[in-house]
């Protein structure tokens, strides 16, 4: 059930957004037909909406076309500039919305469970996350983790969880500097 | 704006990533990493930190249109509408919309110049109706002039054409497009291919295109 996840290549995948950058469109095509289902997932998690999360996913992929020379393997993966894309257009379409969203039930909450966390693995980088990760305090893990994965902000999370702002806020802080300091070499 | 505001401003960087700012202060935070670059940079080194996690969400199946809105949104601009043609040449016209396309053209071309061009090239978006006709001139000139909607250039940029010669890895620059068709300098090959590109005013910068390409095709012999 929560085996590590195949990615996609990653070397391919730059490889694709170096040719979308001179206006490859075979090359944007298959760079959708590898990201897309990954991305409207996680548009999916954070908008809780289909159409929602396909306008999220559309918006991504329009500024991968526009954007693509922008991308520099030397500062970041072509996965965590694609998944980024994704995120900040899903969250601006759910801090434009408000948070009245229906129809849509995530299939399960956001598991921290060490087990659950197995899955971000796949690779040198995920393990290192995963590791520092099993190191922070489990409540400042929790709200990271959530803040993340659903795209909460401090007071939804507050709400959320019962907990007063200031507290959430402070966790998460904690919770950051503690992996920065793991992270680092 | 912040309840402390002498915090650590990589802290800053890594609660922007993660999503957990809101409203103003979330905005505040977005235009600063687009104003200074270290706190950019910042925010950079905290999304490829953070990105594993994404991978706790499961993959979800986009719509099935998703790729035509993306692929519609990523040819072209703002239409401009043209002047129709106002006559075509009978033999094309049972043709596919290139053929008619090449028609309106030839027709067009034909009223005003009298040598036959030697080869063609048709320029579409991806997946979209003929919008520029190249003709490659007897005397070495590529002539192109509009077939079809064409795509408003955005303020502080023009549409540069490059040819693209069978089996070469870079396109080179024939020059800027102007507005209306013109005669253009260098005669490219047959096969060669044609691209249009949008780029800053004056033309791309680096010698190669810069901007997306948004109308292509490739020089057959008539």
């Amino acid at each position: 059930m929560h085996g590590t996840i195949a990615l996609p290549d990653a070397d391919r995948s730059a490889s694709l957004l170096r040719d979308c950058a001179v206006g490859d469109r075979r090359a944007f095509r298959e760079l959708y037909d590898m990201w897309a289902a990954r991305l409207h997932g996680i548009a999916l998690r954070i908008t809780h909406q289909s159409s929602l999360a396909a306008d999220a996913t559309h918006d991504a992929f329009v500024q991968v076309w526009q954007q693509a020379g922008r991308f520099d393997a030397a500062r970041g993966s072509a996965e965590a500039w694609l998944v980024s894309l994704v995120r900040y257009r899903a969250l601006d379409i759910v801090r434009r919305r408000g948070r009245e969203v229906g129809g849509y039930e995530p299939p399960e909450q956001a598991d921290d469970s060490p087990d659950a966390l197995t899955r971000m693995v796949g690779n040198a980088e995920g393990a290192a996350l995963r590791h520092c990760l099993d190191n922070l305090d489990p409540e400042h893990r929790r709200v990271i983790v959530l803040a993340y994965i659903e795209g909460l902000s401090h007071s939804t999370l507050a709400e959320r969880l019962h907990m007063p702002l200031g507290t959430v806020k402070s966790w998460i802080r904690r919770g950051l500097a503690s992996l920065r300091g793991c992270l680092e070499p | 704006m912040s309840d402390t505001p002498n915090q650590d401003p990589d802290l800053l960087a890594a609660e922007y990533a993660l999503g957990a700012l809101d409203g103003a202060e979330r905005e505040a935070v977005r235009a600063r990493a687009e104003a200074d670059p270290a706190f950019g940079r910042a925010v950079e080194a905290w999304n490829h930190r953070l990105t594993p996690l994404s991978r706790l969400t499961g993959d979800a199946v986009p719509p099935p249109d998703l790729w035509a809105r993306i692929a519609a949104s990523t040819s072209t601009a703002t239409i401009i509408p043209l002047q129709a043609p106002r006559r075509t040449l009978r033999f094309w016209q049972a043709g596919t919309a290139a053929a008619l396309a090449i028609a309106a053209g030839l027709a067009a071309f034909i009223l005003v110049r009298p040598p036959p061009p030697q080869a063609v090239a048709v320029l579409t978006p991806a997946n979209g109706a003929p919008v520029l006709l190249a003709f490659a001139m007897p005397n070495g000139d590529l002539m192109v002039r509009p077939a079809g909607r064409l795509a408003q250039v955005p303020a502080g940029h023009d549409m540069e054409l490059w040819a693209l010669p069978a089996g070469a890895a870079r396109p080179h620059s024939m020059g800027v497009l102007p507005a209306a068709g013109r005669e253009m300098p260098t005669m490219p090959a047959t096969g060669t291919r044609i691209l249009v590109s949008l780029e800053p005013k004056g033309g791309s910068p680096t010698g190669q295109p810069t901007g997306p390409v948004i109308y292509s095709g490739q020089l057959r012999r008539l």
